[in-house]
């Protein structure tokens, strides 16, 4: 018997088609979306709006669902979103240590290294260590907060707006807005970069 | 896994990853979220118990691995996979299917999640419609037995089965920050048991209280717990 998960895929697609319980076009629907209609430029958009009118700025922080509504963002793993926003004080950081809960609607499905064990297990034990493997070094008076993110509630990070962006537009400043700003392992892009 | 030394390693990221690493993996996520929208799967909760229940070596095989064998422990549970039917079809090897018509019932949801699938939503409809279709916030007449600044600790041992109350935080204290409402209870919704919505907090603990010495020093977690994983402390 083969574990391929390749061939265990495809055989039970056809089981399940031969059966009339899959229609394999709805599979085809949900992958496209999945790859072209959600992703991380959404909360790009979203990160962009806050930085720029203090008012969705707030209501973002206060009410996360509410806010990405209006922008027209919502759905599956987004239906109770709180925004969570780094200041020189306190930076924040998402993680999901039981599966790999991940709020899809505004930064898309999860990249690889989200989903590891690796990350599962050392982002609430270690953060400061394992944010400076990738990249992001923090001094030692500012509090880490790492959002365990596997119950209802999904979270996204709001980085520190960049200095020197004072004069940029919502698409200026949406192309400084990263996804892995927004998981919290990386701080926006200057605006030189 | 929060805090279990023997997966602890570098953190791997990679340049320019695709949506999905292949096409198998694309193939189980779509089916898996057809599934759950069809009524195949009867909740997102028993998807999460089923792969829980995996071998250790399939649940560690990776994500998109583990989802497959979540699928085909949910689809067995529900009867649509008869003990043994898939590696029947493994073996046989003919990946060509001759479809057979969907019932209505089943068409129906599986035109509703088709037209979910849109980049963006009327703000009516994001805002209201979405979350009750997909959350599991529900009313409760309940009143939230616990405040915001409430000093708590975490029940031990935890629950036999599926719970969403992880081990690293139990047994330990923590001090609840905010209060997310009521939803149904992942830990019955999961085995198809009915109970009353439970009140949800955010409760924060001090690194040194999960870690003790080991841990960092100005770190905390937050992580959100349903009502009765916390007892006062």
């Amino acid at each position: 018997m083969t574990d391929d998960p390749a061939v265990r895929v495809e055989a039970l697609e056809a089981l399940l088609v031969e059966k009339g319980l899959v229609d394999p076009a709805l599979v085809d629907d949900v992958i496209a979306h999945y790859e072209t209609n959600v992703g991380p430029l959404n909360g790009a958009k979203v990160v962009a709006r806050a930085w720029a009118e203090p008012a969705f700025h707030d209501r973002l922080l206060a009410d996360g669902t509410a806010a990405i509504a209006e922008m027209g963002y919502g759905g599956a793993e987004g239906h109770l979103l709180i925004a969570v926003e780094n200041t020189p004080a306190v930076h924040n950081v998402v993680v999901c240590t039981l599966c790999s809960c991940y709020p899809w609607p505004v930064l898309g499905l999860p990249p690889r290294w989200y989903k590891s064990p690796e990350y599962r297990s050392r982002m609430v034990a270690q953060p400061r260590a394992v944010l400076a493997e990738m990249g992001l070094e923090l001094a030692d008076d500012v509090r880490v907060r790492v959002w365990d993110s596997s119950a209802e509630a999904r979270y996204m990070v709001v980085p520190e707006r960049p200095a020197g962006t004072e004069g940029l537009g919502l698409e200026e400043l949406e192309r400084l807005v990263t996804r892995d700003a927004m998981i919290g392992v990386a701080r926006a892009l200057a605006p030189d970069a | 896994m929060g805090g279990r030394a023997e997966f602890f390693g570098p953190v791997v990221r990679e340049d320019d990853e695709p949506v999905f690493g292949a096409r198998w993996e694309a193939r189980t996520f779509g089916l898996m979220n057809v599934a759950g929208a069809t009524g195949l799967s009867p909740n997102f909760e028993a998807m999460r118990d089923a792969m829980r229940r995996l071998p250790r070596e399939v649940y560690l095989a990776g994500y998109y691995r583990r989802w497959l064998g979540g699928v085909e422990n949910v689809l067995a549970d529900q009867g649509h996979l008869a003990p043994g039917e898939l590696d029947a079809r493994v073996q046989r090897g003919d990946g060509a299917a001759s479809p057979a018509p969907v019932p209505r019932d089943i068409a129906v949801r599986g035109e509703l999640l088709r037209r979910s699938l849109r980049s963006r939503y009327p703000p009516a409809v994001a805002a209201k419609l979405l979350p009750k279709r997909f959350g599991t916030v529900r009313v409760t007449r309940h009143q939230p037995r616990f405040a915001v600044g409430d000093r708590i600790v975490v029940r031990a041992p935890r629950a036999a089965g599926h719970t969403r109350q992880p081990a690293y935080v139990t047994g330990r204290p923590g001090v609840v920050t905010a209060r997310l409402g009521a939803t149904l209870f992942p830990d019955a919704l999961a085995v198809g048991r009915h109970e009353p919505p439970q009140h949800l907090y955010t409760v924060a603990f001090a690194g040194r209280d999960l870690f003790g010495d080991e841990a960092e020093p100005g770190t905390e977690v937050r992580i959100d717990l349903y009502e009765s994983y916390l007892v006062p402390a």
